[in-house]
């Protein structure tokens, strides 16, 4: 469905993208996360035929997004990063405008409906808050009914019960045989919709796979935590599979190598009779993949990416 | 032209007209001020004015008034607008090219500043009794002349301005000495003879006295140079402009 080979995009002397190849299957939900600046923009826009690339191959659906855009431009939609529209337009006049550009269009009142936009379809833009513009735009890029979704940052500004939604909506449209590019930065949303990820540092893909693969490429510690008035910790330090104890107050965290230091916790909070409360076990996730990487990276390159 | 096209210029124009400066000073101001010589002048003819009335010499003259909101504030504005919020982009994201937008833009404009020609041409002939000296294809086809060339000279500032905050304050200093200083607003034959002098650079001057010797039917002499320089103006701004042209 998308196939992106050796694709690199220089801006000027910087290289945004540096030789990232991956694929993404008809029927996925594919995320593509990293740091500000890590080059997922420019990645997405080079696959949606709006920029162009320095050197390498991408097809989607086949076609060149470069030379065959005005092909493409019909079967896909589109979510920019950071598109305004024209304040003094009213939601239901660009819809319609949008609706019009495309030969089998969804009924926009359909999405306005599913975005809980209808009460504000009379509006002008220049009324919308901006989580509702967010929503607005979501909208544009379904209105095509496309046959590839990509989608740039697509809930930032939504709040939780809306973000949820959209998390449903896409699963929704995946049964449906959509193929979605979804960018962003929260990790539970990636985990929560996507099939595979690629996680992007610095222009190039450092891991990708399905979120376990990437997890476990990683060997990251699980974190376990509980609050207990006990003094002394090194007896927790010499527990089998555990490699670290953190104390603030009565809070305290380990961190260990899987379930087998759980269970040797376990074990010696039990035959010690210490008293504990509200344990809590967090295996590794993509967020501490993620801030991992993060943490790697050179602090200049962290910045660029913030306009 | 695609239902597509249609509508998007449907919407360009609703957004044209819901825009509160580009119709005060395209619709409003004109005729106003209009009203405002007129009555207190009247439109009897006077030596001054060559043995016209002011109104007479003041309706051709107010087709720079009408251009330069089009062509310098409305048009570079709305372009660098669209560019700096990505919507050009978000258009090149759909089958309708971003140059459709563009050419909707300039549909636009060209029919809003045809319309208030018309208006103050009303305005002039219902009030004032307002004398036509030219023909009305000639007049037609050195108005239209007219706007593209100061057009072009919006697009060079959309092309030159590298955001919304340089592209107004460099608008607000071609708009405003072409509205004062080149007879679109005040009479020229008002002014003293340095300032006319210093005006002829002004692009929308050459307007004024090419709009007013094809109204007044005068002799080719006067209005051929100025139609020379509106021509050169329209060549050296669309080449500039097209070089400079951003998407984004
Ligand atoms: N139009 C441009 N001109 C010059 N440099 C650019 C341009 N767009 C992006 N860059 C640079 O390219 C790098 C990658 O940017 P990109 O927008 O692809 O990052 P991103 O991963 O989408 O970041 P974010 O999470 O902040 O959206 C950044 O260092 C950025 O400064
Ligand atoms: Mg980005």
């Amino acid at each position: 469905m998308i196939r992106v080979d050796s694709l690199t995009v220089n801006y000027g002397e910087l290289r945004a993208v540096d030789n990232v190849s991956f694929t993404v299957s008809e029927g996925e939900i594919f995320g593509l996360v990293g740091p500000n600046g890590a080059g997922k923009t420019s990645t997405v826009e080079c696959i949606e035929g709006l920029r162009r690339a320095y050197s390498g191959t991408v097809r989607v659906l086949g076609l060149d997004p470069w030379k065959d855009r005005q092909e493409l431009y019909g079967l896909v939609g589109v979510q920019l990063q950071d598109t305004a529209y024209q304040e003094r337009v009213r939601v239901f006049e660009i819809c319609e405008l949008f609706a019009s550009l495309y030969r089998r269009p969804t009924p926009y009142d359909e999405l306005l409906k599913m975005m809980q936009l209808t009460a504000k379809k009379r509006d002008f833009i220049a009324n919308l808050s901006g989580g509702q513009r967010q929503k607005l735009s979501i909208v544009l890029a379904l209105i095509p009914n496309p046959r590839v979704l990509f989608l740039d940052e697509l809930t930032t500004g939504l709040d939780p019960h809306a973000r949820h939604r959209m998390w449903e909506l896409l699963l929704q449209l995946k049964k449906r045989g959509l193929t979605i590019v979804l960018v962003s930065h929260y990790m539970d949303e990636v985990e929560a919709v996507c099939d595979r990820v690629a996680m992007m540092n610095c222009g190039r893909i450092v891991s990708s796979g399905t979120i376990g693969e990437v997890v476990g490429r990683f060997a990251l510690p699980t974190m376990i935590s509980f609050r207990s008035p006990v003094e002394h910790l090194g007896s927790f330090e010499n527990l089998a599979g555990i490699t670290s104890v953190q104390r603030k107050h009565n809070l305290i965290t380990l961190c260990g190598n899987g379930d087998k230091a759980v269970a040797a916790l376990l074990r010696h909070l039990e035959e010690n009779e210490i008293e504990y409360t509200g344990l809590a076990v967090k295996p590794p996730d993509l967020e501490a993949v993620f801030l991992e990487l993060a943490g790697t990276a050179p602090a200049a390159d962290s910045l660029e990416g913030v306009k | 032209m695609s239902p597509a096209m249609i509508k998007l210029t449907l919407m360009e124009f609703k957004l044209f007209t819901r825009n509160f400066i580009n119709m005060f000073f395209l619709l409003v101001f004109p005729s106003l001020m209009l009203l405002l010589f007129g009555g207190i002048f009247g439109n009897e003819p006077e030596a001054l004015y060559g043995g016209y009335g002011v109104i007479d010499i003041s309706v051709p003259a107010y087709a720079g008034m009408v251009i330069s909101i089009t062509g310098l504030m409305s048009l570079p504005l709305t372009i660098c607008e669209y560019r700096e919020k990505k919507i050009l982009k978000r258009f090149q994201a759909t089958p309708l090219s971003p140059v459709y937008v563009i050419i909707s833009q300039i549909s636009v404009n060209l029919l809003m500043t045809i319309a208030g020609m018309l208006l103050l041409f009303l305005v002039g002939r219902l009030v004032f009794n307002l004398r036509f000296m030219g023909s009305f294809l000639p007049v037609a086809a050195v108005f239209l002349f007219s706007t593209l060339s100061i057009f072009s000279v919006g697009f060079l500032i959309a092309g030159l301005a590298p955001n919304m905050r340089a592209a107004t304050a460099i608008a607000n200093l071609v708009y405003f000495p072409m509205l004062f200083l080149t007879g679109a607003t005040i009479p020229m034959e008002l002014m003293p003879a340095l300032m006319q002098k210093i005006a002829a650079v002004l692009p929308v001057t050459h307007v004024v006295r090419a709009m007013k010797a094809i109204w007044l039917g005068e002799a080719a002499e006067v209005l051929f140079p100025s139609l020379l320089v509106l021509g050169g103006v329209l060549l050296v701004c669309s080449y500039l402009s097209l070089k400079l042209f951003r998407w984004e």
